[in-house]
């Protein structure tokens, strides 16, 4: 009692520390991260493994110099291994057959590269790039020349006045994956949220945490408690993810995306917290599982009018939804990853974010302040802020 | 001491308690009685605060009642609930420090009660899985886990068979400390009777009676009770008294002095034996039907 006062931590995080630890033991919880987690590995791995595990591409060759070149544009680029097999007959039945991605067949003035109904074009450049290099070494020697005496000033090099951070379609992939993340993560426990508190209703245990500690108290509680608890589970699905990347040597990927993981966060937990507390407005709403298929609506649309609009919008739209609040937690990320923003701009969107997350967190408590303890019937929205405080 | 004083409550044209002023002495138990939306459950609301009166107040020890004071307050709400799905011990665990215990004592304390109410071997169990009778031994322990320094049960008893109200209420003697007082509402007037030491009585969202209950169900002192093994009927000619009731050997009967009730029983018993002979007890339901009538 009032000597056990000093010892006792703020109501809040009894209420956030009750939450997680009932999720963690929620088998639906743990089963749907399980889920998401192998899905996110899968996405990483099984790409890489198709493309870069599945052995060198084979290349038919009738001789020597054949495997030679062969042996050339494996050095040059890619992953490449020569099979030799007896004439072109055989060679063509290897390509019909697909025991070999393509052969490579002696002809006047060079080779021929045999395909089935296509040569894939990295074969075909290497294949080019390798019986150029040989050939001008063979006619160097002829000419009297030494190959780099050949060559000389004929290299050519790219330079990229605005280099993009990532090739387009990886981009576009990234923005959506990111914009991905924050709505499904931010729905799912924005649904988990509004049912814990319809929960609290439906079983009117409500009644005493109410008289036991603020209401305020177990709303920031439960807002806080699912903050922590999503950014968790993203940080787990982020860290597998790497370690995925790692695994199957795409390392390089992770040096464009960590600059931008900081500014993730910040966007991530302001929307997220923001959206939290009209999520919990929606469960005080309710008095039955059954009542927040409509009381969530509203979030719902909330969340999928600017993803969609993120993800779709044109490049202009998309830099307008970046400030919006909410639409900037999925836009501005993929945006400073795939496109070079100048600092002021996320600054900004933060800025105004942060002050519509103080707003709508302050309307919603006042919110679930007035209809927690409704417990007869369900309520719209507009009738919640017509009620005075109970 | 708990006070409520001049309490009144709105709800939009109807007036749902009206002018509601009694104590509850510390120490001793308060029952509250009174027929369904009567107010009991209004005001016990509003004295826990999740509800507003629409004027009035209820002050504590002579100073307002603040939340800070509210959280060592004890409640069991009309409405049961606690989590169905979590384990019981953990479920008064986190009473008990939502309601102001260290970690250490809340898990003594639950353990405690857990074992006076013979759920100790269910600890671990989900609520839900618990008999509904069980569930209710829990609800109260969630009340009491915190040493409450004031204790409001709405309804803490119906639907218990009558040996779990007995278990109920040797644990709230237990618990109940000279200092604590207690508010209880039932609409079991035999239990009401048994248990309470003071009684207010509420009708239409006002107080009709309120006091002692040995006060209240007293009756009239002046009323007695005797019981002959002849006839009574005597007593009609004897003066200074008001005859109620004569029938065969029993009669009732108001005396106008105090002692004139002795010359009776001496003169009672020296016209043959005297079998009963007492002050007339009105029944507290009498009292409840009287004062709400």
């Amino acid at each position: 009692m009032s000597d056990q006062q000093s010892t006792l931590r703020h109501p809040w995080e009894l209420v956030a520390h009750r939450e997680i630890s009932t999720k963690l033991r929620d088998k639906t919880f743990i089963g749907s991260t399980v889920f998401m987690l192998v899905l996110v590995l899968a996405a990483v791995i099984i790409p890489a493994l198709i493309s870069g595990n599945g052995g060198p591409d084979k290349i038919a060759v009738l001789n020597d110099a054949g495997a030679k070149i062969v042996q050339q544009a494996d050095a040059i680029n890619g992953d490449f291994e020569s099979v030799r097999v007896a004439d072109r007959t055989s060679a063509e039945e290897a390509v019909t057959g697909g025991d070999v991605k393509a052969a490579l067949i002696p002809a006047d003035n060079g080779y021929v590269v045999l395909g089935d109904d296509r040569v894939d074009s990295d074969i075909q450049n290497s294949l080019r790039e390798a019986v150029v290099n040989i050939g001008m070494e063979q006619n160097a020697a002829g000419a009297g020349l030494t190959p780099e005496e050949l060559r000389a000033n004929t290299g050519l090099h790219e330079e990229l006045l605005n280099p993009g951070p990532l090739p387009e379609i990886v981009a576009e992939f990234v923005n959506i994956g990111l914009a991905l993340a924050f709505y499904m993560t931010a729905l799912g426990f924005g649904m988990m949220i509004a049912q814990s508190v319809v929960q609290e209703k439906e079983s009117r245990v409500v009644e005493i945490l109410a008289a036991a500690v603020p209401i305020r108290a177990l709303l920031w509680g439960k807002v806080i408690g699912n903050t922590v608890l999503a950014l968790a589970q993203i940080l787990v699905i982020a860290g597998a993810s790497l370690i995925g990347l790692m695994v199957t040597d795409q390392a390089d990927i992770l040096g464009v995306i960590a600059p931008v993981a900081g500014w993730f966060v910040v966007f991530f937990v302001l929307g997220f917290v923001a959206l939290a507390g009209l999520w919990a407005v929606a469960g005080s709403l309710a008095t039955r599982q059954e009542d927040l298929g409509s009381t969530t609506l509203p979030g719902q649309m909330i969340l999928m009018i600017p993803f969609f609009f993120s993800v779709f919008a044109g490049s202009s739209a998309k830099t307008v939804a970046s400030f919006i609040p909410i639409a900037s937690s999925m836009a501005m990320p993929g945006r400073m990853l795939t496109e070079d923003v100048l600092l002021w701009q996320p600054l900004v969107a933060i800025a105004v974010l942060l002050v519509a997350t103080v707003l709508i967190v302050r309307l919603g408590a006042s919110l679930y302040e007035r209809t927690l303890l409704q417990t007869g019937r369900r309520l719209g929205y507009r009738e919640a802020l017509a009620l005075k405080t109970s | 001491m708990l006070s409520v004083a001049g309490l009144t409550r709105r709800f939009g044209d109807h007036l749902a308690l009206d002018d509601v002023t009694f104590d509850v002495v510390p120490g001793r138990m308060t029952g509250f009685v009174g027929a369904n939306g009567a107010g009991k459950t209004t005001t016990m609301r509003i004295i826990l605060g999740v509800l507003a009166a629409s004027s009035g107040e209820v002050s504590w020890r002579g100073g307002p009642l603040t939340q800070a004071i509210r959280r060592d307050f004890g409640y069991m709400p009309e409405e049961r609930g606690l989590y169905p799905k979590m384990k019981i011990r953990d479920q008064l665990v986190f009473f008990g420090r939502l309601h102001g215990l260290d970690p250490i004592r809340a898990g003594e304390r639950t353990d405690k009660l857990l074992e006076r109410l013979s759920l100790s071997e269910r600890a671990g169990d989900v609520l839900e899985t618990l008999s509904l009778g069980n569930q209710q031994r829990v609800q109260i322990a969630a009340a009491l886990v915190h040493e409450p320094i004031a204790l409001v049960l709405d309804e803490p008893f119906s639907g218990l068979d009558p040996l779990a109200v007995d278990t109920m209420v040797d644990l709230l003697r237990e618990e109940v400390t000279p200092e604590v007082p207690v508010l209880f509402s039932s609409h079991q007037l035999e239990l009401v009777e048994r248990l309470c030491d003071d009684l207010v009585v509420l009708s239409r969202g006002k107080v009709v009676a309120a006091g002692p209950v040995a006060e209240l169900a007293a009756g009239p002192s002046s009323t007695y009770r005797l019981v002959v093994d002849g006839d009574a009927g005597w007593l009609r000619d004897v003066p200074g008294i008001r005859v109620r009731d004569v029938a065969g050997a029993v009669a009732l009967f108001d005396v106008e002095a105090a002692g004139q009730e002795q010359r009776i029983l001496q003169q009672a018993m020296s016209r043959g034996s005297v079998l009963e002979f007492g002050p007339e007890k009105v029944a507290l339901s009498d009292v409840f039907r009287e004062a709400t009538r």
